[in-house]
C-alpha cells in the first residue's frame, strides 16, 4: 500500500517535470498596447488566442497599459533595462523619438521578399492610401497600421433638431450660430459643446487651415528644430475657443491631455453638451450612447474656421512597432501576428466595434458589400474626411522630437488661453518659446 | 578660470574652517592652534565635496553671476556639512574626558566585537544601500546633468538645472501653492478631528461603532480618494454641484476654476486624513486625566476654559506629532489625490512641488530638471522638520 502511494507521487512528479520541458517549446510573444477597456483590450487579446490556437509554436500574450503616453514612458524605461516585449504600440507623435532611439525595426525591412510569413500573405498594397503613406517613413513601411483614426464632430441631433438645427455645423461660425439657438431652449443644456483639450485637437485645428506646426517641411524633410506653433491659425483657434467660452457655450473641464477624454464623454454622454469634437476611435461609443439614452448622435466632419476655409485633417491613433534585435523566432511569430490583426476580418471586425478606420481595401470592400456604411452612416466619416483631405505639409502632420512633451506645452497654452485675460498671442508666443526649449533640448541630446 | 582658482578656494576654505575651528576651542579652553589645524583640514575637505565632482563648473568665466554666487553657497554647504559635525564630535569627547560620568556608562547592553553588529545590521544597511542611498547619490548625479529617458546621450549642464529654477515661474509658482495646501491641510485637517474626537470619545452607547466608521477613510489610498472626489466634484455631473445648486442656487467649478481646485483637493485630502487624526486625538483624550478636569472644573473654570487651559495643553505632545505626519502627508503623500482629481490643473492652480518633480521628470521627461527639484524638496523638507523640532518641541508639554 505504502510503495504504491510512493509510486504514484513520483509518477505525479515525474510528470510534472516532463510537461514544462514540452511547455517550453513555445515561443512567447509579448504585445504591449495602451488599452484597458474590454472593448479593446478585450478584442486584441482573443486574437492573440485565437493566433496561438492556429500556431500552437507561438504564445502571444497582450498586455495594456492606460495610456499612450504611460506605455510610451514604459517602453523607454523598459529598453533601458533590456526588458522590451516584442511589438509595441505607438502613437503618431512617438514617430521621431521611435526612430531615434533605434529600439525599432521597419516591418518591411523585417519582412524582406517573403510573400508570406508562416502561411499568412504579405500585402501591403491593400492598405487604404492615406494610411500607407503615413506609416511609410523615408520610404520604407515602418510600422503596422492598426488603430487610425482622426479628429470628428458629433451632434446630438434630438437637441439641435428642437433648436431648429436641421444639419451639424460645419464651420466654427456654424457652431456659433447653432450655439445661440440651441442655448435659447427653455430645455438648454448647461453648455452648448465641448472638446477635449487634448493637443491632438490643436494640431487638427491649425493644419485645416494649413499652417503647420514645426519648420523644416513640419520635419518631414529634415530634423525639426524649431516649433511653429505660434501662428495665424493657432491665435485664431485660441481666439474662436476663448469667444465660445466667454459666451457660455463652451465647457471646458479643465482637464488636460490623456485625462481630458473621460471628461467630454461624460458631457457628450449626460447631455449636458449638444456637440462634441472628439476622436473617431469611439464612433460606436457615442452613437451607442445615444441610442440608449434616447437621442440621435450624428457625426460629421470636424468645423474649420471658415475664414481660411478647410485643407484636410490629420491621421491620429496609433501604430504596431516592431522591436529591433528580437530572435528569428520571435520576430516571425511577431510578424504574424501584426498580419494576422489586419486581415480582412479582422480589420473589419475592428473597426465595426470601435470606429477606427477600417485600414485595408478589401475590408472596406467586406463592410460595403455587408451594407454596413449604408445602416451605419457615422462610421463613415472619419475615412471620408480623410479621402477628402488635401494632401499638404501641413495635414501630413508633424514629425517632431519629444512631441508627446510639447504636446503638453500646447494643452497648457490653451488652458492658460481660457482661463485668464492674458492676449491670445502672448500666450501662444510664450508657449513657442518653452517648446522650443524642449525640443532643442530633445536634439541636443539625439541628433546624430 | 585660471589654475589657480580651484587652489585658492580651497585657501580661503581652509582659512574660514581654521578661523571658526580656533574660536570654538578657544571657547571650550583647547589649544586653539590645534582647532586652527583640524579647522583648516575640515574647511578644505568641505569645501571640495561638491567642487571636485563639479569640476568648479560653476565658476568659469562664461557662467553667469547667479551661477557663481550658487557655487558659493554649495562650497558653504559643504564645508557647514564636514565643519559642524567635527565641532560637535570633538566638544562631545573633550566634555567626556572632562567629566567622564556624563552619559559615560551607556556600555552595559553594548557589543563586544564590531562584526556580529554588522552582521545583524546587514539586511537593513544592504536594502537601504540599494533603494536609498545609491538612488539618492545618483539623483544629485542627474541633476547636473541634461537627461531624458531613451535618449542617446547626456549632456553635462553643471548646475543650471538649479539656477533655471530661480527663474522659472511655474516652479516659483508651485511653491506658494504647496504651502497655501500643506498649511490649509493641516489647519483644517486637526480642528476638524479634534472636534469630532471630542464628540466621538464621550461615552455613549455604540461609540466602539462610530468611531470605527470615522476611521475607515484612512484605510483608503490616496488614489481612491481622487476618483471618489472626482465623481462628486464633476462641475457639470457631480452631486455637490446638483446640491449646491438645489439649496444655493450656486455651482462651482471645482475642477475647471483656478480658485476653487485648490480646495477640492484640500478637501479630499482632510477627508482622507481624518481617520488618522481622530483615532489618535481620542487616544489623546482618553489619557487626559479626570482629575485634573475635575480639580478645574471644582475652581470654577467653564467647558470652554476647561477645553482651552486644560485639555488642549495636555494634548499639545498629540498636536505635535500630528502636526509633523499631516505636513509629511501633505507634501508627498497628496500626490494620488491630485493626479486623479485635477492632474495639477486648472492652470497650474493645484500643482505642488511633489506634483512639479512628476510633470517636469515622467510627463515632459527631463530627468535632470526632475532630479534638481527634488533635492530643492529634499532640502526643504529637512530644513522645516529641524525648525520644526527647535521651534514647537520646546513648547510641547509632555505631561509630569
Amino acid at each position: 500500500m505504502r510503495k504504491s502511494f510512493l509510486f504514484v507521487v513520483l509518477a505525479a512528479m515525474l510528470a510534472l517535470a516532463v510537461i514544462p520541458a514540452f511547455a517550453q517549446e513555445t515561443v512567447d510573444v509579448p504585445v504591449w498596447i495602451a488599452f484597458t477597456d474590454e472593448n479593446r483590450l478585450g478584442w486584441a487579446q482573443d486574437r492573440a488566442v485565437e493566433y496561438n490556437e492556429m500556431f500552437p509554436q507561438y504564445n502571444v500574450t497582450v498586455e495594456g497599459y492606460a495610456n499612450y503616453e504611460e506605455l510610451f514612458a514604459s517602453t523607454a524605461l523598459a529598453a533601458e533595462q533590456g526588458t522590451l516585449p516584442a511589438v509595441v504600440q505607438y502613437f503618431e507623435v512617438a514617430t521621431q523619438d521611435a526612430r531615434d532611439s533605434g529600439y525599432f525595426k521597419p516591418i518591411a525591412e523585417a519582412i524582406g521578399d517573403r510573400t508570406d510569413i508562416n502561411g499568412i500573405a504579405v500585402n501591403f498594397d491593400d492598405f487604404v492610401g492615406p494610411v500607407r503613406e503615413y506609416y511609410t517613413i523615408d520610404g520604407v513601411f515602418t510600422s503596422m497600421p492598426w488603430n487610425t483614426s482622426s479628429a470628428i464632430y458629433f451632434s446630438n441631433m434630438t437637441i439641435l433638431d428642437a433648436a431648429g438645427v436641421d444639419t451639424p455645423p460645419t464651420t466654427w461660425a456654424e457652431i456659433d450660430a447653432a450655439c445661440e439657438l440651441v442655448m435659447a431652449l427653455e430645455t438648454a443644456p448647461e453648455y452648448c459643446w465641448t472638446f477635449p483639450n487634448h493637443g491632438w485637437f490643436f494640431e487638427q485645428w491649425i493644419a485645416q487651415q494649413d499652417e503647420q506646426f514645426a519648420n523644416n517641411g513640419n520635419g518631414r524633410e529634415e530634423r525639426a528644430t524649431e516649433v511653429s506653433i505660434n501662428n495665424d491659425g493657432s491665435v485664431a483657434l485660441l481666439t474662436f475657443l476663448d469667444e465660445q467660452l466667454a459666451k457660455g457655450y463652451l465647457y471646458y473641464s479643465g482637464a488636460q491631455g490623456g485625462d481630458s477624454w473621460g471628461t467630454v464623454d461624460q458631457a457628450f454622454s449626460t447631455q449636458q453638451v449638444a456637440m462634441a469634437a472628439y476622436s473617431s476611435s469611439d464612433t460606436a461609443t457615442y452613437t451607442n450612447v445615444g441610442t440608449d439614452n434616447g437621442f440621435e448622435v450624428v457625426a460629421s466632419f470636424l468645423p474649420y474656421n471658415e475664414v481660411t476655409g478647410w485643407t484636410g485633417n490629420l491621421i491620429g491613433g496609433a501604430s504596431l512597432w516592431l522591436v529591433d534585435g528580437l530572435s528569428t523566432e520571435v520576430e516571425d511569430g511577431a510578424l504574424g501576428f501584426l498580419l494576422s490583426i489586419n486581415s480582412t476580418e479582422n480589420a473589419a471586425a475592428w473597426h465595426q466595434l470601435t470606429g477606427y478606420i477600417a485600414v485595408t481595401t478589401s475590408a472596406n470592400e467586406l463592410l460595403t458589400e455587408q451594407g454596413w456604411f449604408e445602416e451605419n452612416p457615422n462610421f463613415s466619416v472619419a475615412a471620408d474626411q480623410l479621402a477628402q483631405s488635401t494632401i499638404t505639409t501641413a495635414t501630413s502632420g508633424a514629425i517632431i522630437g519629444a512631441f508627446p512633451s510639447i504636446r503638453s506645452v500646447v494643452t497648457q497654452a490653451v488652458d492658460t488661453a481660457l482661463l485668464t485675460d492674458e492676449p491670445v498671442a502672448d500666450v501662444l508666443a510664450a508657449a513657442q518659446e518653452d517648446a522650443n526649449t524642449v525640443l532643442e533640448e530633445y536634439n541636443l541630446l539625439n541628433a546624430e | 578660470m585660471t589654475a589657480q582658482a580651484p587652489l585658492l578656494i580651497h585657501v580661503i576654505a581652509a582659512l574660514i574652517g581654521a578661523v571658526y575651528l580656533a574660536w570654538r576651542f578657544q571657547r571650550i579652553q583647547v589649544s586653539p592652534a590645534l582647532g586652527g589645524m583640524i579647522g583648516a583640514a575640515a574647511g578644505a575637505v568641505g569645501s571640495a565635496i561638491f567642487m571636485l565632482p563639479l569640476n568648479y563648473c560653476t565658476f568659469e568665466s562664461e557662467r553667469s553671476l547667479i551661477d557663481a554666487v550658487f557655487g558659493v553657497l554649495l562650497i558653504g554647504i559643504g564645508m557647514a556639512l564636514v565643519v559642524l559635525p567635527v565641532d560637535a564630535l570633538i566638544r562631545s569627547v573633550v566634555m567626556r574626558r572632562r567629566n567622564p560620568n556624563m552619559g559615560g556608562t551607556a556600555q552595559a547592553g553594548a557589543f563586544k566585537g564590531w562584526l556580529l553588529p554588522i552582521v545583524f545590521l546587514a539586511p537593513t544597511l544592504i536594502v537601504l544601500t540599494l533603494f536609498l542611498y545609491y538612488p539618492s547619490l545618483d539623483t544629485f548625479r542627474l541633476s547636473t546633468l541634461l537627461a531624458r529617458l531613451g535618449a542617446r546621450r547626456t549632456l553635462f549642464v553643471c548646475v543650471d538645472n538649479f539656477t533655471s529654477l530661480v527663474s522659472d515661474g511655474d516652479y516659483l509658482n508651485s511653491f506658494v501653492i504647496t504651502i497655501f495646501i500643506s498649511a490649509a491641510i493641516v489647519v483644517l485637517g486637526l480642528a476638524l478631528a479634534l472636534g469630532i474626537a471630542l464628540l466621538a470619545y464621550q461615552p455613549i452607547k455604540g461609540a466602539r461603532i462610530y468611531r470605527t466608521l470615522l476611521i475607515w477613510p484612512y484605510a483608503i489610498s490616496p488614489v481612491v480618494a481622487g476618483v471618489i472626489f472626482l465623481l462628486l466634484f464633476n462641475p457639470t455631473g457631480g452631486i455637490v454641484n446638483y446640491a449646491l445648486d438645489n439649496v444655493f442656487g450656486i455651482k462651482i467649478g471645482w475642477l475647471n476654476d483656478p480658485t476653487a481646485a485648490p480646495w477640492a483637493v484640500i478637501i479630499a485630502s482632510v477627508w482622507k486624513s481624518l481617520g488618522y487624526n481622530i483615532l489618535f486625538y481620542i487616544a489623546g483624550l482618553q489619557n487626559v486625566s479626570k482629575d485634573i478636569r475635575e480639580a478645574a472644573s471644582i475652581d470654577g473654570a467653564n467647558v470652554a476654559q476647561r477645553f482651552f487651559s486644560v485639555v488642549l495643553p495636555l494634548l499639545s505632545p498629540i498636536t505635535f506629532f500630528l502636526v509633523i505626519t499631516n505636513m509629511t502627508y501633505a507634501f508627498f503623500e497628496t500626490f494620488g489625490t491630485i493626479d486623479y482629481l485635477t492632474g495639477g490643473g486648472p492652470l497650474n492652480s493645484t500643482s505642488t512641488l511633489m506634483y512639479n518633480i512628476y510633470e517636469v521628470g515622467i510627463t515632459n521627461n527631463d530627468l535632470g530638471k526632475a532630479a534638481a527639484q527634488s533635492i530643492v524638496l529634499f532640502a526643504l523638507v529637512i530644513g522645516l522638520t529641524v525648525v520644526q523640532f527647535r521651534t514647537s518641541g520646546n513648547r510641547v508639554n509632555y505631561g509630569a
